[in-house]
């Protein structure tokens, strides 16, 4: 079981070495296949940890595996350790096994592409990033995969470099991200004054709430920041310049649900700083609306399924914000399902189209490619949360338990509700837009369809496999009736909301009803066109400008920060530094100047000086004696 | 008995500024470097003076490590010249000024 668990971690970080130490020596297919099995031995792993736990009683189901002493200060000491627990195990599953299928992807995707033994050896050093973040033994573990997922997630959004939009997209993710590495490690810092250790159990202890609220706005800090919530989200639709396979990666495996599991893992920071939690699950409702509304007008296939993920990951942090651990994880995992499907459905859409990415151009394809259009349909119903698809289950589940928070959850549920429609109008508006009418002409005259050769299969096969899950995936747990996750995190994470029969109830048929009423709205205006697109000019502009998010950081403080920089510049740098060393160099060369003119070059003079100074020598030495 | 040292040693001087004047005003490198050995002859002359006078070898035997040396240098400097010559350069020492700072 723990030597399963290090494999799991293990196995990617040794791909990605291997691919970057053997260069040229391996095949650029080679370098696909190697980084796909280390995925797949990784999933192994995850398995052979899962089996080891199961045999276990469940007050015994976690095992911390220390591989060497780390960091030993005085008092303080931190191991390199795995934490081997439901929740991790939970996580390792999803990560690996998604990470797999993604990578397996990308074989295809990225065939022909000129750098492929780099992408690979990146995509390969993410799901380690990711794999260390959710097996990190203690939060500064944790810390050094939260900042290797920034740094993967930076090197991929970027890989495309000839691209200047692919760079700056890059640089702001990461810039982003370390606003919340940033605050996670005050936290941390403030963790280490207050308990002397990173250990995930001294979260438990007992703080003055000053010092809980504190250590929770840091830990939440970061969850926003990598899991794109307000207020940090803006880099997420950016990041949509890299591979489609790494959007994949990074909005259904890794990367933006680490906010959540951050959030569950640290539950009891959370409970004794209630209201950073209530923050948090006000974040979630706030985003996952914001999101919503944006996703309405963005006519970029990517980053409409972007903007689902953020509101995806909104309805994730209301969920475990309110308190329910399990509902959350749970959320997490079928949106892995339908999420990575949905992206590399519309991968093989833009792989088929030239790489082609707006909708706008696109239509008809239904009939061109029936069986991605299936996938894509399997995706979008489960995104909705139809029943009986993956986000039926999970998403209705978070949203009853708002119901058992009281006053504001009533608030954070009509929120939720108001998502569900957003969602249902969206994801098939998007739908119709790329699939139904009549092909476009600009489909008829660029569209390919998929070989039976590699690049078909491996563009394929996980594309069905993740729609089976997308189906099944939520049958897992069906609340009250069965909930299997709900006790398997039991111990990790005890929820401190259980919905009552009727709130589930109540919850399921209201999402169901306004999610089909969603998509009857977008059937009307997409589907059948009977209904003209609705036209109100300044909602329209405020939601292609995202709220003005970006202008407003632009203006609070890159702006300010290019004028400081500026006129420190002027002021300061200018006259003193620049200044300074110039008036220096110009003053020894005017000395030299000077000196130089008694180096005449005539015979005459230096045999002159040199008579001349033995007398006056000599003088001198008659006088002092 | 011969004139006295002093007047070997007046000689000498009279040699070496001689010498001294023929190094600093003449133009044509030949004869600066005549007006070279001529202050160094002063030179040992005076050192061959003090020697007799001191009744002490070691003038004589440095007068001749002096005349060693000279004409080495000779042999450097008349090779120069010619050097200069050959290359079709002026020999005038005001002229050789590609020294100056």
């Amino acid at each position: 079981m723990i030597y399963g668990a290090w494999i799991c971690l293990l196995s990617p970080l040794a791909a990605a070495g291997l691919i970057t130490l053997a260069g040229e020596r391996i095949s650029r297919r080679g370098a696909g296949y190697l980084a796909t099995l280390s995925c797949f031995v990784a999933f192994g792993g995850a398995v052979a940890s899962f089996v080891g736990l199961l045999e276990r009683a469940g007050s015994q189901r976690t095992v911390v595996s220390t591989a060497w002493t780390w960091i030993s200060g005085g008092s303080y000491r931190s191991g390199f350790e795995v934490i081997i627990d439901p929740l991790s195990v939970f996580m390792m599953l999803i990560v690996a096994g998604v990470g797999a299928l993604i990578v397996g992807y990308s074989i295809g995707y990225m065939d022909g592409d000129n750098e492929e033994r780099r992408y690979f050896a990146y995509m390969a050093l993410f799901v380690f990033s990711m794999l260390l973040l959710v097996q990190g033994g203690n939060l500064l573990i944790l810390l050094a995969g939260w900042g290797m997922v920034g740094l993967s997630s930076y090197l991929l959004i970027g890989f495309w470099h000839e691209r200047p939009s692919a760079i700056a997209a890059a640089k702001k993710a990461f810039i982003m991200n370390a606003i919340g590495d940033a605050t996670m490690a005050l936290a941390l810092f403030l963790l280490i004054k207050k308990a002397g250790s990173v250990e995930f159990f001294v979260l438990g202890g007992r703080y003055s709430s000053t010092v809980a609220t504190l250590v929770a706005l840091g830990l939440l800090g970061g969850a926003v920041a990598k899991s794109a919530q307000l207020p940090l989200q803006t880099w997420l639709p950016d990041a949509m310049e890299g591979p489609t396979p790494v959007s994949a990666l990074i909005h259904a495996a890794t990367m933006v649900t680490a906010g959540v599991y951050l959030i569950v893992r640290t539950h009891s920071i959370f409970e004794s700083a209630p209201h950073v939690a209530d923050l948090a699950a006000g974040l979630g409702a706030a985003t996952l609306l914001l999101a919503g509304l944006i996703a309405l007008v963005q006519v970029d296939i990517k980053r409409v399924i972007a903007y689902s993920t953020m509101s995806q990951i909104g309805y994730m942090f209301l969920g475990v914000g309110v308190g329910a651990y399990a509902n959350g994880m749970f959320h997490l995992m079928t949106h892995a399902f339908f999420k990575a499907l949905l992206f590399m459905a519309a991968g093989i859409v833009i792989h088929a189209l030239a790489d082609e990415q707006d909708i706008r151009k696109m239509g008809g394809l239904r009939q061109l490619m029936p069986r991605t259009y299936l996938a894509f349909l399997i995706g979008s119903l489960a995104l909705v949360g139809i029943f009986p698809f993956g986000g039926f289950f999970s998403k209705d589940s978070i949203l009853a338990a708002a119901i058992d928070r009281g006053a504001y959850g009533y608030v954070l549920w009509v929120a939720g509700l108001a998502g569900t429609f957003l969602t249902g109008l969206y994801t098939f508006r998007l739908l119709f837009l790329v699939f139904w009418g009549e092909p476009s002409p600009f489909v008829r005259e660029h569209f390919h369809a998929l070989k039976r050769d590699v690049v078909g299969v491996s563009l394929a096969v996980p594309v069905a496999i993740l729609a089976v899950l997308s189906v099944v995936g939520g049958w897992i747990q069906w609340a009250p009736l069965w909930h299997p996750i709900e006790t398997w995190l039991q111990t990790v994470a005890e929820p401190t909301v259980s919905p009552k029969s009727w709130q589930e109830a109540v919850s399921s048929a209201l999402a169901l009803l306004l999610g089909l009423g969603g998509i009857f709205l977008a059937w009307l205006v997409y589907g059948v066109r009977r209904v003209a697109v609705p036209r109100f000019a300044f909602t329209q502009r405020v939601l292609e400008h995202k709220f003005y998010f970006d202008e407003l950081y632009d203006a609070l403080f890159y702006q300010p920060t290019v004028w400081a920089a500026k006129s420190l510049y002027r002021w300061v740098e200018n006259p003193l530094v620049d200044e300074s060393s110039n008036s220096l160099g110009q003053d020894t060369r005017d000395l030299g100047r000077l000196v130089a003119r008694a180096q005449t070059g005539l015979l005459r003079t230096y045999a002159l000086a040199i008579a001349s100074s033995v007398a006056v020598l000599a003088v001198v030495f008659v006088a002092v004696r | 008995m011969g004139p006295g040292t002093a007047w070997y040693l007046a000689v000498a001087g009279f040699l070496f500024g001689v010498g001294a004047l023929g190094v600093l005003i003449r133009r044509n490198p030949l004869i600066v470097l005549l007006s070279l050995e001529i202050m160094l002859n002063g030179a040992n002359l005076a050192l061959i003076a003090f020697a007799r006078h001191l009744n002490n070898g070691a003038g004589q035997i440095f007068a001749l490590a002096v005349m060693a040396v000279a004409a080495s240098e000779v042999v450097v400097g008349l090779g120069l010249i010619v050097a200069l010559n050959r290359k079709r350069v002026p020999l005038d020492v005001d002229r050789l000024s590609s020294l100056r700072g």
